[in-house]
Order: structure tokens, then sequence, then C-alpha cells
């Protein structure tokens, strides 16, 4: 469950970036998380929920982006989207590649007053 | 998260010595930073930044009023790492390590495949050359600190309590208890899990993974992300190879897929098999 941790390192960030910008209502927060990252979105998502109870982000819609995993062939430099860690080069079938995407565990942006 | 603040920052970890009672104000770690930015009305200026120790019985909610706040909403760029908290005392931790040529290994693994034993030996053939320190980290109880201390060595345990790893804020607070010396080794034990520390980084300067034969040779391909960002793979219990169904070479293909920069060391903490190649290792990484 580092699901929770997150959301609650989530929650922390938020909290000091809005007393940071002076809002005071949280309406919208966007998170991304790639798809390889190791981290589940919907277990995420709902660890969120909770830990946002009766904090700043109470409320507040949460919107989660997933961006592609994306791989490079360390054989024949093809690149690829990535379902998982160990996909297969779709070219030459080697494994394992480079990862350039989708690791990506970052709060992008808040819509607040 | 924080109950005083609603920081967000988890601080129901505790920290002690073997034999140590548990007392509210001496091991409950509270003694993270909070940056305030505040606007005053009175002449009681602040600087920007400033360090707030909380007690824990206060119940004190705390309701900031800002004279200005915008009226309609409007979309503030963030644009930061979920984890740069921790990345930014993780890096605290490994200045601290390079500063005093410290070398600092972070064991992960599953429940049960020798990690401990390993620290054991390691210590009991190894100490006399060099300081040994160690950092336990379980869910629970201090039984892995008290065989630590058995040998002889300086040991913390850190007890995550709900947490299922340890992060870079826990590891800073215990290494406050420890008098670390110049040229030392940190052995950092992790909780016993293959997927949370995975993310965690905690400043080590090396991370070790450790599997054992009575596993399955599948490990890595189930769990790669903790096989891909590890430097050492450790295929512990080699004694038992005859009695199991484990394909060593099948075992260490599937970990070099997940990483092909994997070094890996056949190791039997039992026989003392591999111990050897585990300490030139060690050395080679000062």
């Amino acid at each position: 469950m580092h699901e929770l941790s997150l959301a609650l390192e989530v929650l922390g960030l938020v909290t000091s970036e809005a007393a940071k910008n002076r809002v005071k209502v949280i309406h919208e927060i966007q998170i991304e998380i790639g798809k390889i990252s190791g981290v589940e979105s919907d277990v995420f998502q709902a660890a969120l929920e909770i830990s946002a109870r009766n904090s700043i982000l109470d409320n507040a819609r949460i919107i989660i982006i997933n961006s592609p995993g994306k791989g490079r062939c360390m054989s024949c430099s093809e690149e690829f989207d990535m379902e998982d860690l160990l996909a297969l080069c779709p070219n030459c079938q080697h494994q394992p590649s480079e990862i350039t995407g989708g690791r990506e565990l970052k709060v992008l942006s808040m819509m607040a007053e | 998260m924080c109950e005083t603040c609603g920081c967000g920052q988890p601080d129901n970890f505790t920290i002690r010595m073997p034999g140590e009672e548990l007392t509210d104000d001496h091991n409950r770690d509270h003694d993270h930073e909070h940056h305030h930015e505040h606007e005053h009305d009175d002449d009681h200026k602040h600087g920007d930044r400033h360090k707030h120790h909380h007690e824990h019985e206060e119940d004190h909610p705390h309701g900031h009023s800002y004279e200005q706040s915008s009226p309609t909403p409007r979309m503030i760029d963030i644009s930061k790492d979920i984890l740069s908290e921790n990345n930014l005392t993780a890096e605290r931790n490994r200045g601290f390590f390079e500063g005093r040529s410290i070398i600092c290994l972070n064991l992960v693994s599953a429940p049960g495949s020798g990690k401990t034993t390993i620290l054991e030996k390691t210590i009991n053939e190894r100490a006399k050359e060099r300081e040994i320190f160690v950092i336990e980290g379980d869910q629970q109880s201090m039984n892995d600190a008290e065989r630590i201390k058995k040998t002889g060595v300086p040991v913390v345990q850190i007890n995550t309590g709900a947490g299922c790893h340890l992060d870079a804020r826990m590891v800073n607070s215990a290494i406050k208890r420890l008098e670390l010396s110049r040229n030392s080794v940190l052995f950092i034990e992790n909780v016993g899990n293959l997927v949370c520390p995975a993310l965690f980084d905690l400043g080590e300067t090396k991370r070790v993974v450790v599997m054992s034969v009575t596993e399955g040779e599948d490990k890595p391909e189930k769990y790669p992300y903790m096989f891909a960002s590890s430097h050492l793979c450790i295929i512990n219990k080699t004694d038992l190879l005859p009695y199991v169904d484990f394909n060593v070479e099948k075992a260490m293909e599937y970990a070099r897929r997940t990483n092909p920069d994997l070094e890996i060391i056949l190791m039997s903490a039992k026989t003392g098999e591999g111990m050897q190649l585990w300490y030139e290792w060690i050395d080679k990484n000062q």
C-alpha cells in the first residue's frame, strides 16, 4: 500500500503550495501517474480521496492523467509503447528496454481560489 | 498523516535502541520541518521559513486566514514530483554518508529470505576490520534489533506501524540515534516486502535485493520494480539447492532481464558460500 504513503505526500505538497499561493479552496487537482511507475492509479485515487477528508483537498476533483509507458529497445533502438516494465520489443523481441516515459509521479496543477 | 498540522507527513513510526522503553516524548518522531508563510498584521515580522516543533497532545487546527485571497478560481502550476520531499531528504542522507565515506546498503527482500542471518554472519566476520552499524526496519517488534545487538554492533530499530516500507525521513531520524563513524558500513534492513520499498530512495549508496532458493525463480519477473532498482542481487540459501526445485540459471536470467546491470552473488549465509564475494563487493563500492 505505498499508494497511501504517496497520497499523504500529495496532501503535504498541496497544503504547502496552497499556503504559498494564498488560496483557501481547491476545486480541482491534476496528477500525473505514469503507466509503468509502479503505482496503481485506482488504488492511489481511492487513497487520496480518503486522505483528503477534512483537509484542504476535501471536495476537490481529483484528475489523474496516466502517461503511457515508453521504451527504446537496447538492441535495435526501436521506440515503442510499453504495457509493463518487461515488455518485449515488438520489432526484435529483445528485452529489456530503456524506459523513456511512463514512470512519472507528479502533481501537475490545481484550480484554486 | 501528521495529526497535528495535517501536513500529510506520516509520523507514526517509532525509533528505539534495544532495551529502550517506548516513551512518547522520546520516540514518537515528530521533528519534521513545517514551512509556513503567514501574513501578519502586527509588526512582528517573520523570516519566510521557521521550524515548529509541535507537541502531539495539542489539538490545534491551523486555520490560516489571509487578508488577500483571489476571488476567482485560477489555475496554479505546481509541476512537482510526488516524492520530491522524500527524494530531497534521501539526498541529504546520501550527502551525509558521502562526507564521512560511509557505505550505506539498503537490503530489500520478501520476508524470510535470510537478510538478518546474512547481517549476523557479515558482522561476525567483518566487524573487527571495519565498523558496522545497523538500522532494522519492521512493522512491529524489536526481534531483529535484539538479534543484531547480540553481535555487539550499534543497532536501532524503526517500527513502521502500519507502514509497509522505510522512507528517507525515517532513516534521517534513525541516523541521528547512531553515532556513525567515518569509513564505516551502515546496513539498513528494510521491511520485508518486494513491492513498496522499491519506490522509496533512502539515500543509500547501493540497493541490495535478496532472494532465496526456497522462493520461486521467477521472483524478478513478478516484482520487476525491485530488481530493476537494485545494484546487487543475492541468491541466498544455496545449501538448500539439492532439496528444492529452483533453477539458478533461470533465476539469473529473469533477474538480468529486469536489469542488465544487476550483479549477482550466489550465497549461503549458513555454509559461508559466497560470503567472500559479498565482502569484496562491499569493499569495492567504498
